[in-house]
């Protein structure tokens, strides 16, 4: 149907002010449980107003019988749930009731009305077929609304790798960075394939401070990847295949855009640089942990395999999806997802390569086990999940359970700025909405 | 200072064993890019041209269409208009025009970059009665239909810059490499494509091929996607491949060659409908693929389609067959080099002579009425009950738009006609090789594959 307005140019990233609210109050999850509450509440609200269509339907069937004695009976065809379906039925009837219809049993009904609740590909189409003595059934129908999506809800988190979400919206996340916090993030930037936008805590909710534009010429390659990567002498800078765009304090923010195939970082900005031991404890000598860098193929989804200083002498690698260490005694051992599917160990002496069948990988440095984990995902049957391990040697050793994201498929997993945290981004399947979570591994005891 | 947890490593080095055994099998989280389809088809256009209106409507022509060409707008899974090569659009002179802002940047595969009149001209040459112009960065066409975006949707409305030679070019993900019409078509991965570059490499697909042959090449590992026949289906999700069907998008019906003529003609009709046992046809003869109807219109799609009762009523049937003296013998047409066709009009031929009518199958191309396989050609209820109508050779319908009231008048009023007997409404189903991922259909049951990736090959 040709609306009578134009449409925004895309209109899942720039829609109008009561869209964007109704948005928010549908399909962004805040880290506060209390949230949860209050829009499941939002919602059950929002499902239970049927008086509209409820009162159209009524008057079409009084159209038909007048008003008098009739009996109801009623199916549901759809996906509605047994508690809104009995509330539509009991709304229809009172809507009938208030146009003189009268419910009695079918013996001394002068017309019957089989309600039936169906639905189409975007609307509920109630359908009420009456009859009156022998003759055919009269068909009134009225259609309402179904909302879009549905209101997946995510199981409790493990103990010892907990997700936290983050941010959610329609358009693909690339990546999440936590700008500030206090107990919970206050200040998060959000990059997507457009722009880069940043949020604030504000009154109970996050408010939008600022969308900033990314500026390409070319064509982004399919399953698009970037990162955001805090910067010192600026607020950070927005790595995408190709692209490397500068975040510039000041009022107002500025974002610049160059086409560069500067490398990628591998090591985030908290840990490089820094003095590790591999196993808090256990004797070994600290590890300093040097830079590095990984060109990312424009025009692909993958590193192409060239480091930057590299591994102690070795400098290339293999083509891979992504990477993560550990600081060993006196060294780092390298982890790469290679695009083969496997994982290839380098440690600038060895190459080792292990059948693991991992996807996304990131290291995290904590103050459980071994103090450093590697945190990685994989591909389980209908979704995706991330386990925490850790390698004693070269082999991995499982030291949480899995967290899955029921039925999602991650699309990201970096390292977050401080090391001790990644970030995790989440396609979910039925919604087709992109959630951010922060995964963090916790002790336990 | 806190000691390494021996016990605990032990235990857990245990579990590690399980873990990573179980993940073995599963992974690629990452599409990867690289690798050559191979599809099979039964169908053999011999024109790639989207609007080329020689060529019969079918599903296969779709995915062909969708593979090179983009369309103005899409339609999302929801029945949604979503941009594609129009960025926006909006209605003008009360409804009477519609326009639409062509999206900058986007280049076809020669390199040529799509202009309003390019566009334009495109869709002139798709719909010849269509008034249309270019404006500025925009195309402007007057048409007075509320559907318009549903019809710009359609692959047939796809846009094509035409060559010298008239090959049309697409700005869609793949670009044509080989083309021998009828038999083969070989594409490759269009770099530059403005939606960015496919994760595969090329697509090659064999036309022509039996249900049973694409099978094969399946089995034997020489096609990654083929397409399996209704009555199929059970047998191959039994066996454990993987199989996708889209929602029931093709309707089989008995279609009749002329209008009803006398008020005997409309009994005998009404007998015929009463007569057909659906259920048992499902059932049987297609082995429980699709569903039994006698709406022309999926329920899925209109939401009313219940209210047609499908159960054959022979008293009914009966009934009305005995108010008639004298009973014609009807010949029923079908395509005779399809086998389930000719079961199918057997048993319509066996149920109407219980209801006490002659029905004389006959594969030859003059018949009474035929049994017609009509693909749905969009998901939007209008547009496909439009495209109903007009291969069963009925006027279009009248006030396409209205509320799903005037929808079901619409459908309603041409069944009263009674040139269409619906019997079944039927997915399109396809079988592929574990190593092809990400792939889907769309809601007009063409393939979506730009976003397709082939995996590694699992020992």
């Amino acid at each position: 149907m040709l609306h009578a307005v134009y449409n925004s140019a895309i209109p899942n990233v720039f829609t109008s002010l009561v869209d964007r609210v109704l948005r928010s109050a549908r399909s962004f999850r805040i880290v506060v449980p209390l949230s949860y509450l209050l829009l499941g509440m939002a919602f059950a609200a929002h499902a239970a107003d049927w008086s509209g269509p409820e009162q159209q339907l009524a008057r079409k069937i009084v159209a038909v019988t007048g008003p008098g004695a009739v009996t109801l009976t009623a199916e549901n065809r759809s996906s509605l749930g047994k508690r809104d379906s009995e509330v539509i039925q009991n709304g229809l009837r009172s809507a009938l009731g208030g146009l003189g219809i009268r419910f009695v049993n079918a013996e001394q009904a002068a017309a019957t009305v089989v309600l039936s609740l169906s639905e189409n590909q975007s609307s509920y189409v109630w359908v009420a077929q009456i009859r009156q003595g022998a003759g055919e059934a009269v068909v009134v129908m009225v259609s309402a609304p179904r909302p879009e999506g549905s209101t997946a809800t995510h199981e409790t988190v493990p103990l010892s790798l907990r997700k936290i979400s983050l941010w959610t919206q329609d358009d693909a996340i690339l990546d999440v960075a936590v700008l500030e916090e206090n107990t919970v993030p206050t200040h998060i930037a959000v990059l997507d394939a457009e722009k880069v936008t940043l949020y604030r805590w504000q009154s109970g909710k996050w408010q939008q401070e600022q969308a900033l534009g990314i500026v390409h010429a070319r064509p982004w390659p399919r399953d698009l990847r970037g990162r955001l990567v805090p910067a010192k002498d600026h607020l950070f800078d927005a790595y995408l295949p190709g692209v490397v765009c500068r975040l510039a304090a000041g009022a107002p923010l500025t974002l610049n855009c160059r086409e560069t195939d500067d490398p990628w970082p591998l090591v985030a900005a908290g840990l490089s640089g820094g003095n590790f031991s591999g196993f808090p404890g256990g004797g070994s000598t600290p590890t300093s942990v040097s830079p590095l860098g990984a060109f990312y193929a424009s025009t692909r989804n993958f590193f192409t395999g060239v480091l930057t200083p590299g591994i102690s002498k070795s400098t290339t690698v293999p083509k891979f999806y992504s990477a993560a260490f550990l600081p060993r005694d006196k060294y780092l051992l390298w982890l790469f997802a290679s695009t083969d599917g496997h994982v290839r160990m380098v440690d600038g002496v060895s190459d080792q390569v292990a059948r693991l069948d991992w996807g996304e990988l990131a290291s995290v440095k904590t103050a459980c086990g071994a103090g450093w984990q590697v945190l990685a995902a994989s591909s389980e049957g209908t979704g995706d999940s991330v386990h925490t391990y850790e390698f004693p040697d070269r082999d991995p050793v499982a030291v949480s359970a899995a967290i899955d994201f029921q039925g999602g498929a991650i699309t990201a997993l970096w390292t977050e700025a401080k090391g001790d945290t990644a970030i995790a981004v989440v396609r979910n399947r039925e919604t087709r909405s992109y959630e951010a979570f922060r995964l963090a591994v916790v002790c336990s005891q | 200072m806190k000691r390494f947890g021996w016990r605990w490593f032990v235990v857990n080095s245990m579990v590690v064993s399980v873990l990573v055994a179980t993940s073995a099998a599963n992974a690629e989280t990452r599409p990867q890019y690289g690798g050559v389809l191979h599809v099979a088809m039964h169908a053999s256009p011999t024109s790639l041209d989207p609007a080329d209106r020689a060529q019969p409507e079918s599903f296969a022509r779709h995915s062909l269409t969708m593979l090179m060409f983009d369309t103005l707008v899409t339609v999302d899974e929801n029945g949604h208009v979503q941009p594609s090569l129009a960025t926006s659009w909006q209605a003008l002179a009360g409804g009477q025009r519609g326009q639409l802002r062509i999206r900058r940047g986007v280049k076809f595969n020669d390199g040529t970059p799509l202009t309003p009149e390019i566009a334009a001209s495109s869709l002139r040459a798709a719909n010849p009665s269509w008034n249309v112009a270019a404006d500025a960065d925009s195309v402007v066409i007057d048409i007075s239909d509320q559907n318009l975006l549903e019809q710009l949707a359609l692959p047939r409305n796809a846009i094509a810059k035409r060559t010298a030679d008239n090959r049309p070019i697409g700005t869609g993900p793949f670009h044509i490499v080989d083309w021998q019409p009828g038999k083969k078509l070989a594409l490759a991965a269009e770099d530059n494509c403005w939606r960015g570059r496919p994760f595969l490499d090329a697509v090659e697909i064999e036309m022509g091929r039996g249900f049973r042959e694409q099978m094969t090449a399946l089995q034997l590992g020489k096609a990654d996607l083929v397409e399996v026949a209704p009555e199929q289906t059970h047998r191959v999700s039994l066996d454990g491949r993987r199989l996708v069907s889209s929602n029931p998008i093709e309707l089989w019906a008995l279609v009749f060659t002329r209008a009803v003529a006398s008020a005997d003609e409309k009994l005998l009709r009404d007998a015929l409908a009463s007569s057909v046992e659906r259920g048992s046809m499902r059932s049987v003869l297609l082995q429980g693929a699709g569903q039994p109807t006698a709406s022309l219109l999926p329920n899925w799609m209109s939401g009313y389609g219940f209210v047609f009762p499908a159960d054959a009523d022979l008293t009914r049937a009966r009934h009305a067959r005995e108010q008639v003296r004298t009973i014609p013998t009807w010949t029923v047409g079908y395509d005779g080099t399809d086998l389930l066709a000719r079961v199918l009009v057997e048993r319509i031929a066996l149920n109407a002579k219980d209801a006490g009518l002659w029905l004389q199958p006959t594969s030859t191309t003059k018949a009474d009425l035929r049994l017609v396989r009509i693909p749905l050609v969009s998901s939007d209820p209008w547009i496909a009950l439009a495209g109903v109508a007009t291969l069963a050779g009925i006027s279009a319908v009248k006030n396409p738009g209205g509320s799903v009231e005037d929808l079901y008048a619409s459908e309603n009023a041409l069944l009263a006609m009674q040139r269409v007997i619906p019997l079944l409404h039927l997915p399109v189903s396809y079988a592929s090789s574990p190593t092809l991922k990400n792939w889907g259909l769309r809601p007009d049951g063409s393939w979506a594959l730009a976003d397709a990736w082939l995996g590694i090959d699992k020992p």
